[in-house]
């Protein structure tokens, strides 16, 4: 293929073309071919489609007539018809075809929408209780087979199949993958309208598209670009279902044989790969006109099946693509290890330094030995991905992720006020006999520890009955078994016994930092200093700290998580062993683990608002501390403090995943001398055993969020040659320069 | 034994090689009105009380061990980086004796060691240092008497005789330059400073552009910015400098 090679500037949101070799585009290096289309698709992108969300009506028409079939097929029929009577939508720009758009529909007859919506609610809806997202499909086997190899294996499984169950399951598969074929070929037919209304390249481009589409509806996936059609397509589909967080899992991976063999064959260009990589994360955007950003996994980097570093050149392209895309929604994942090139540390690093705040940075050397500790055979936990934002996963071998909220700082409550929750009139906590009862720090961990155990049981009985009420067969997932390992083989659906492994539950435990910082704080004030009795800290927390504002001070005042203080990591420590206590006792309704997890990034602060006043000094219904950071503003010692106390616990036992949230001036990651020394730190954050780090650099609104709350920024420390000072205390006029400059002076 | 210490920076990157922790040092025998720590005036405690209603305190006796505990601390980082500590200020040749204890301490450790210095102090000061400082970064401020004395209070003559001194006795050293229009950005000043350079066998020069991130401070410590209408150098002015240096032979940072 040739092109026009020409290069792009884009200032403002105009393009400015430009014919040389090289340009620096947002700080960086790019060689570009494709960049007009990728801009000017944003802007398609950015119009929000008219009319409502017509999924109900469309399953109601496919289903509609099967009313008299077992609920597995006629669903099966409502859900092909999504698929496969959406309209079928192309952007003037589209590298790569696939839109949710098709699912809005202008004047939508109401009485049929709100039969529709009955219709729909009474087949089930997807939610965590269901296993019915939060996925990374097996995309590897589904490009080998492609759709005609997955139609064999389905008939292959039916004529071995005797079982009315797995042959119902198996014609439920067919009837999804009809629809999906359906959904093809609307595209194709589009394509082709395209085709005839254009001229030149971008008739050439709809008459390819068109082609690849028709190709794959048959034939499995030959080039780079009909893989990434394939699956870019699965992903719609799986949207149009109402799925969501759905992962692209191990891309670098499972694409590299399709990428290496068009390059050998002069069939694709390293700059186009990224195009098309890049014009179809840009669509994960989409996912706005449903009303918010998607989280859509993609994993980078790591070890093969066989322990080999992983990194190729498809994971540079896969960083550039995310970068240039420049929106929230792809949610890339860097695997990190101790074989891992500096060079792809260093590139990850520089797309973290233009403010997207990922890739998310993954220690192999922990995640690992926590999946082990499951029984997960060896090249299979080699080869885990994530779902979501950190939810360490096994792509294609086990049913789709739930999660849940563990609130653990509430149970200071039933602790010191006899099972009663402050907050809550409606929690029956165990009556642990109060504070009179605890006369040491041990009692006081014991009992906590009771509550805990006691508040966790409840948290997950209340998960398990709800997980339990939806029975297999009537909530079958069959389209999305097709993205799964042996289910098809076994005729069994991915929630029924299909998956090699079982289910997998995450338990999200809140408040690292604000209970390890509130048991250094008892520990300290209560037992080893007496300047306070167990029952006048109960009595300040119930007034929220009115009239006890020296003991407030006080608790504050005590060692706090982050700091490498020995005397409150300690308590990290327990935080993390009593998790992990607390979630093996139980198992998934199909003989799973129960992962515990303390990677909630934002529901802190809706975690907080349920939670009383806390002994670390929080007043009631304020943030806890978020996810595995310690508490905001706390970490006053820098940066190396911070990696030194969070590397303090064992995460190996954290089989879900942590967050360790860090923010940095802008600066910092845009020198490379700077970046070298950054990567120094991450290094040595990774070989002490931390799990998990994403960063985020000041941008404009987090300045003014930094003006308003300078006690939140306290950490964020200005590092110029020779000078010493924090970025809240800097005048705003410097600060806002900080921001603007990039180089000269070294400003960070 | 014990210093006063205005801050300790974990984690410093601009201040040496690798991951630094640097310790910021009070009292100084110059008044450079150029200035970006003003809280290291005074050899003792100062608060700033900054407009966001954050204060600051500076200035407080700690221990060498102390002092060594917290540098220490990071060996981790030093080792995976070729870091260190760098001692700031603030001057550190004020303080001496106890600077060159607490980096004797770090050389026992295996730390590197980086002292930031004017050199306007007599040189008998430096020779506590000798021995256990692997690398000197020494300011030149001005390149002439008249314009070191007025800007900073100091004598251009006694920092030149030190340099050499400090050289002939064998010390590595690193030339940091304050760009500051009006004071040492002329063409002349870097003719000087080049000789000097040159005479004291100085391989590499760091070029500092003046910034004015300092104001906030000045006006945390109920203190007139004496700065306040200079301009910052522009990156041509930049761009020739360093190229005058390469040219004669200097590694410019």
């Amino acid at each position: 293929m040739k092109y026009k090679k020409y290069l792009i500037i884009i200032q403002n949101n105009t393009i400015v073309h430009c014919h040389l070799e090289l340009v620096d585009y947002n700080g960086f290096e790019v060689m570009f071919m494709w960049m007009t289309e990728i801009e000017n698709l944003r802007r398609e992108l950015s119009v929000t489609p008219a009319g409502e969300i017509c999924r109900e009506v469309l399953f109601y028409q496919g289903v509609k007539e099967y009313y008299s079939q077992p609920p597995i097929i006629a669903k099966s029929y409502g859900t092909a018809a999504v698929m496969a009577k959406a309209k079928a939508y192309l952007y003037q720009n589209d590298l790569i075809a696939g839109s949710i758009r098709g699912i809005f529909q202008k004047d939508v007859d109401a009485r049929i929408m709100g039969h529709a919506k009955q219709v729909y609610r009474s087949y089930g809806q997807n939610h965590f209780g269901t296993n019915s997202d939060h996925f990374a499909p097996d995309y590897q086997t589904f490009l080998g087979d492609g759709i005609g190899g997955t139609y064999r294996k389905i008939e292959v499984s039916r004529k071995l199949h005797k079982d009315a169950k797995a042959r119902r399951f198996l014609k439920a598969a067919k009837i999804t993958l009809d629809g999906f074929c359906g959904m093809l070929q609307n595209y194709a037919e589009e394509a082709d309208k395209k085709a005839e209304a254009e001229k030149g390249e971008k008739k050439r481009r709809f008459l390819n598209m068109a082609a690849d589409l028709r190709m794959l509806l048959t034939e499995k996936p030959t080039t780079f670009r009909q893989a990434l059609q394939l699956i870019f397509l699965c992903h719609i589909a799986f949207l149009l279902q109402d799925k969501h967080a759905m992962a692209f899992g191990r891309m670098d991976q499972f694409l590299l044989p399709y990428y290496e063999k068009d390059l050998r064959q002069g069939v694709l260009t390293r700059e186009e790969a990224v195009a098309l990589l890049t014009s179809m994360f840009i669509k994960i955007g989409e996912h706005r006109y449903l009303g918010g950003d998607d989280t859509v996994n993609i994993c980078i980097g790591g070890i093969t099946p066989t322990g080999e570093d992983a990194v190729n050149p498809l994971s540079y392209c896969i960083l550039e693509a995310v970068r240039i895309a420049n929106i929230p929604g792809p949610n890339l994942s860097a695997r990190i290890h101790e074989r891992t090139p500096d060079k792809f540390l260093d590139e990850a690093l520089k797309v973290i330094a233009t403010g997207l705040g990922y890739p998310a940075l993954m220690n192999d050397n922990i995640n690992i030995p926590a999946l082990l500790r499951h029984g997960y055979a060896r090249e299979d936990v080699n080869d885990y991905c994530f779902v979501g934002c950190v939810e360490n996963f096994i792509p294609g071998k086990q049913p789709p992720w739930s999660d849940g909220r563990f609130n653990v700082p509430m149970y200071f409550e039933p602790l010191l006020f006899h099972g009663k929750a402050l907050l809550h009139p409606d929690y029956i906590g165990l009556d642990t006999g109060g504070p009179e009862a605890l006369k040491t720090m041990k009692d006081f961990l014991k009992a906590f520890h009771r509550q805990l155990a006691y508040g966790f049981s409840e948290y997950y009985m209340f998960f398990n009955n709800e997980n339990d009420r939806y029975q297999s067969e009537n909530y079958a997932q069959p389209f999305l078994s097709l993205f799964c390992g042996d289910c098809i083989e076994r005729g069994r659906d991915i929630r029924d016994g299909g998956a090699k492994y079982p289910s997998a539950h995450g338990a999200g435990c809140m408040g690292i930092a604000t209970v390890a910082d509130s048991l250094a704080a008892v520990d300290k004030l209560v037992y080893q200093e007496k300047k306070y009795t167990l029952c006048q800290l109960a009595e300040a927390i119930r007034v929220n700290y009115q009239g006890y504002e020296q003991m407030r001070e006080d608790l504050l005042a005590a060692p706090k998580y982050g700091n490498d203080d020995d005397f409150v990591d300690r308590y990290a420590i327990w935080y993390v062993e009593e998790m992990e206590r607390l979630v093996s006792e139980y198992r998934t309704r199909d003989g799973g683990p129960v992962y515990a997890a303390i990677a909630s990034n934002v529901q802190n602060i809706s975690a907080g608002r349920e939670v009383a006043a806390t002994p670390d000094g929080r007043r009631c219904g304020e943030a806890l501390s978020d996810a595995a950071s310690p508490m905001h503003g706390m970490d006053r010692e820098g940066i190396t403090a911070v990696v030194k106390s969070t590397t303090k616990p064992d995460f190996r036992l954290i089989s879900c995943g942590t967050v360790l949230n860090q923010k940095l001036t802008p600066g910092l990651l845009r020198k490379d001398e700077y970046r070298k020394k950054f990567a120094a730190l991450l290094r040595v954050y990774f070989k002490r055993g931390g799990q998990e780090m994403q960063m985020n650099c000041v941008s404009r609104e987090m300045l003014k969020d930094a003006m308003e709350h300078p006690e939140n920024y306290r950490s964020l420390v200005v590092r110029v040659s020779g000078f010493s000072a924090y970025f809240v205390e800097l005048d705003p006029a410097v600060q806002l320069d900080i921001l603007k400059r990039t180089e000269h002076g070294g400003a960070v | 034994m014990r210093l006063m210490v205005s801050n300790i920076q974990h984690f410093s990157v601009s201040d040496g090689p690798g991951i630094r922790t640097t310790v910021f040092l009070s009292g100084c025998n110059l008044r450079c009105q150029w200035c970006h720590n003003p809280e290291t005036w005074e050899m003792g405690p100062v608060t700033l009380h900054f407009a966001g209603g954050q204060e600051e305190k500076c200035g407080f006796l700690m221990s060498i061990s102390e002092i060594f505990e917290k540098v220490s601390g990071d060996l981790e980082f030093y080792q995976e980086s070729g870091g260190g500590i760098t001692v700031s200020g603030g001057e550190p040749l004020l303080q001496t004796e106890e600077v060159s204890e607490l980096l004797s301490c770090c050389k026992k450790a295996g730390i590197h060691t980086l002292v930031d210095t004017a050199g306007a102090l007599p040189y008998e000061r430096f020779l506590p240092l000798l021995p256990v400082t692997d690398v000197f970064y020494y300011d030149i401020k001005a390149a002439d008497e008249k314009r070191y004395r007025v800007y900073t209070g100091g004598s251009f003559q006694l920092v030149r005789e030190n340099l050499l001194r400090l050289r002939a006795e064998g010390s590595e050293v690193i030339l940091r330059l304050p760009l500051i229009p009006g004071v040492n950005t002329d063409m002349k000043s870097v003719e000087t400073i080049t000789a000097l350079a040159a005479e004291a066998g100085i391989m590499e020069i760091h070029l500092l552009p003046y910034h004015r991130y300092g104001i906030s401070k000045y006006n945390a410590l109920g203190m007139e910015y004496p700065m306040k209408n200079k301009r910052l150098v522009s990156q041509r002015q930049m761009d020739k400098i360093r190229a005058s240096y390469q040219e004669a032979g200097f590694l410019v940072k």
